[in-house]
């Protein structure tokens, strides 16, 4: 029984990091940047949401998407004003500096880490749980009761982002560009407003991921650092601009994680993640759903 | 015109004016230069922030304090602040430059036992004093640098207190989790080996857990699996706050079958309530301060101050830090100057009237070693959400046994 229950809290769990990946790797997919400064959009939405529920009062029903609305914005100030002058002038994305890229979203990570740090001070916050039910307890097997909300809110908006990139016009769209940026735009697509939705969606997903798992790991300036890192070993895992693959992946090393710490050793729970990244990229560097690419 | 005689006269004067000049102008200089003291400690990320805060705090009181009675040989007191952000390489890179290109007199305000480690062979070699505010690990007394005091907790007495109530509330099995810091793994080990030597019947495991980390569920599945009597959490907020909430969520505490005893000093956090709600409740709690202690009259100064400045309670960190520069100013007092050989010479044979009580160190070579032996402590426990320190019910007192009886349990 405890194995099923590390398997079910594996699955919670990696559906937060799907959230947090799925955005990552439709910003990959787009515009070929590793986007570092991720984890703080995650950051965001916990500060986000735990302050507009805390200090303002806002319900709770209101300040989950309010988080997913200030980390959307923010994520595109960022594209507007750090992202695009990377690739602008550059006709084609293959002509891109992607070293800039690296450099201008590090920084704007460390940045972002140290100005919560000035404004929110230095003691974390803890959002209010989704529900007041402690726990949900199925025999010998016991849930968290926010947990189990918070993953059917994640597993949700998952499935409406998927359903969103798949058959929606504009979702449509973000797939011409990701295929071939410079052909998309020949056909009319507003690349540079596609590139800024991307943005918009994957700073919405890790603020809600933020948002979500605010009550369990407290909002502080930190506190997205760690899920930034597993979600790019998600997007590895998953391959590189594959949304179904970052949500596979998610899953996967939510439970690899959940059931190494419970028969390994915890002390090696985060390090599984990385042992993972270097298995898939010996033996499948494309990922499970990437596809094989060489350049010419 | 004068004579040859009148002009030496007149030179002598001259050069006696200069020098008068230069002798008073250097004195009045030196009068106004300040005592640079040197200050590390975390103000932003990764370490513990809210500790630096607090120590932060509790120095710029002490400063403020000592120089408004006009500071210490007549010269005011600055602290010249280096953010480590609890990287111990940035911490030893810290120190080196308030030596070099400060000069600071004195080293003090460092709180995580990771960076006092990487920055105590540096005094040592730069002789500097070096007085540890809030490092509790061992192995830095352990190293034996005479330039390097410590006037506040330290694990194995932690460990102790630990051992004292285990062995008193006669629980069989022990489950620790610690952080995996020096401070962590050393308090996980030292009450592994303090309860050994109390003779307690206890069966004793630990887990060490990432600081970094925020979710602690699949380890408390474990714990939850192995039903021990008491949890011992020996971890620092953000990272404590998180566990002591998993646990709950997990349904371990509060609950009739397993204690939780805190050795990490979390109650007196400015946060811990709007951290931590039920989980808190029925949890022993070990601190170094608590409203019941009796305070010295600068201790009841420091205090009264902290609650102007700040709207509410002191924690430990902030005595442990105003005694940290009052010990620098009564070395520099009872030396006469800021030579180091002298002030460390001072330290080692004195006797303070610190916040909290008469402070002294230790000569025992090993993990004694320049440390203050009798450092207070307490514990008590927490029964009711919302409760002040001085609501808590007090289990040990500096001058009191364990008082087991005292302790409640929860209704399942």
């Amino acid at each position: 029984m405890l194995t099923l229950e590390a398997i079910v809290l594996g699955l919670i769990m990696g559906i937060f990091y799907g959230l947090m990946a799925f955005g990552l790797t439709l910003i990959f997919g787009i515009l070929k940047v590793v986007y570092f400064a991720h984890g703080e959009s995650f950051m965001i939405g916990a500060f986000a949401y735990s302050l507009l529920a805390l200090w303002l009062g806002v319900p709770l029903w209101l300040a989950i998407p309010s988080a997913i609305v200030v980390g959307g914005v923010i994520a595109v100030v960022v594209e507007r004003l750090l992202i695009r002058p990377l690739y602008e002038k550059f006709g084609d994305w293959q002509a891109m500096r992607d070293e800039y890229a690296i450099i201008v979203t590090f920084g704007l990570s460390l940045f972002l880490v140290n100005l919560a740090n000035q404004i929110f001070g230095p003691y974390p916050f803890r959002g209010p749980e989704l529900t007041d039910v402690a726990r949900f307890e199925l025999g010998p097997m016991i849930v968290g009761g926010h947990r189990l909300v918070a993953g059917a809110v994640g597993v949700v908006v998952l499935v409406a982002a998927y359903l969103f990139i798949q058959h929606s016009f504009w979702g449509k769209q973000i797939r011409a560009v990701a295929q071939n940026r410079f052909g998309a735009s020949i056909a009319g697509i507003d690349t540079r407003m596609v590139s800024m939705m991307v943005f918009a969606l994957a700073g919405g997903l890790a603020a809600l991921s933020g948002a979500l798992l605010a009550p369990l790991f407290h909002a502080s300036p930190d506190v997205g650092v760690l899920p930034a890192l597993k979600s790019f070993v998600i997007v590895v895992l998953g391959g590189m601009g594959s949304p179904i693959g970052s949500l596979l992946g998610g899953l996967i090393l939510g439970v690899l994680e959940s059931l190494g710490a419970l028969y390994i050793s915890y002390t090696y729970r985060d390090t599984f993640a990385f042992v993972i990244l270097i298995m898939v990229l010996l033996l499948r560097p494309q990922g499970l759903f990437g596809e094989r690419a060489r350049e010419v | 015109m004068g004579s040859h005689h009148d002009i030496g006269r007149t030179a002598l004067g001259g050069i006696a004016s200069v020098l008068l000049t230069l002798g008073v102008g250097g004195a009045a200089a030196q009068a106004q230069e300040p005592i640079k003291v040197g200050v590390t400690l975390t103000q932003s990320p990764p370490g513990s922030v809210i500790q630096g805060t607090e120590v932060l705090r509790g120095l710029e009181i002490a400063r403020d304090m000592f120089n408004e009675e006009g500071g210490v040989l007549d010269r005011p007191f600055e602290l010249i602040v280096e953010d480590t952000q609890g990287i111990p390489e940035r911490g030893r890179a810290a120190v080196e430059k308030l030596i070099t290109s400060d000069e600071v007199v004195a080293l003090t305000g460092e709180h995580q036992s990771s960076v006092c480690l990487a920055q105590t062979g540096l005094v040592a070699r730069h002789n500097v004093p070096y007085i540890n505010t809030n490092c509790w690990s061992d192995d830095i007394r352990k190293e034996g640098h005479p330039q390097v005091f410590s006037p506040n907790m330290y694990n194995s007495r932690v460990a102790t207190a630990m051992a004292e109530v285990i062995k008193g509330l006669e629980v069989d099995s022990v489950f620790a989790l610690a952080e995996n810091t020096d401070w962590g793994i050393g308090q996980a080990e030292a009450l592994d080996e303090l309860l050994e030597q109390t003779g307690a019947d206890v069966d004793y495991q630990y887990e060490l857990l990432d600081r970094e980390a925020r979710d602690f569920t699949p380890v408390i599945q474990g714990v939850r699996g192995e039903n021990p009597s008491l949890i011992a959490l020996i971890m620092l907020p953000p990272a404590a706050y998180v566990a002591l909430n998993q646990l709950h969520e997990q349904g371990v505490i509060p609950s009739e079958d397993t204690w939780l005893f805190e050795g990490g000093g979390l109650f007196s956090y400015p946060d811990f309530w709007e951290n931590v709600r039920e989980a808190a409740l029925y949890g022993i709690y070990f601190d170094l301060y608590h409203t019941e202690m009796a305070l010295s009259d600068l201790g009841a100064q420091v205090r009264e101050e902290y609650m102007q400045r700040h709207d509410g309670t002191p924690s430990r960190l902030v005595f442990q830090a105003a005694d940290s520069l009052l010990l620098i100013k009564e070395a520099i007092a009872g030396a006469g100057s800021t030579d180091p050989d002298a002030m460390i010479e001072w330290l080692q044979q004195a006797e303070v009237e610190g916040t909290r009580g008469v402070i002294s160190f230790s000569d025992e070579p090993g993990p004694l070693f320049q440390q203050w032996i009798d450092t207070p402590f307490v514990t008590f426990q927490v029964t009711e959400l919302d409760q002040t320190l001085e609501e808590t019910t007090l289990i040990s007192a500096p001058d009191s046994g364990v008082q087991i009886d005292q302790l409640h349990r929860p209704k399942n």
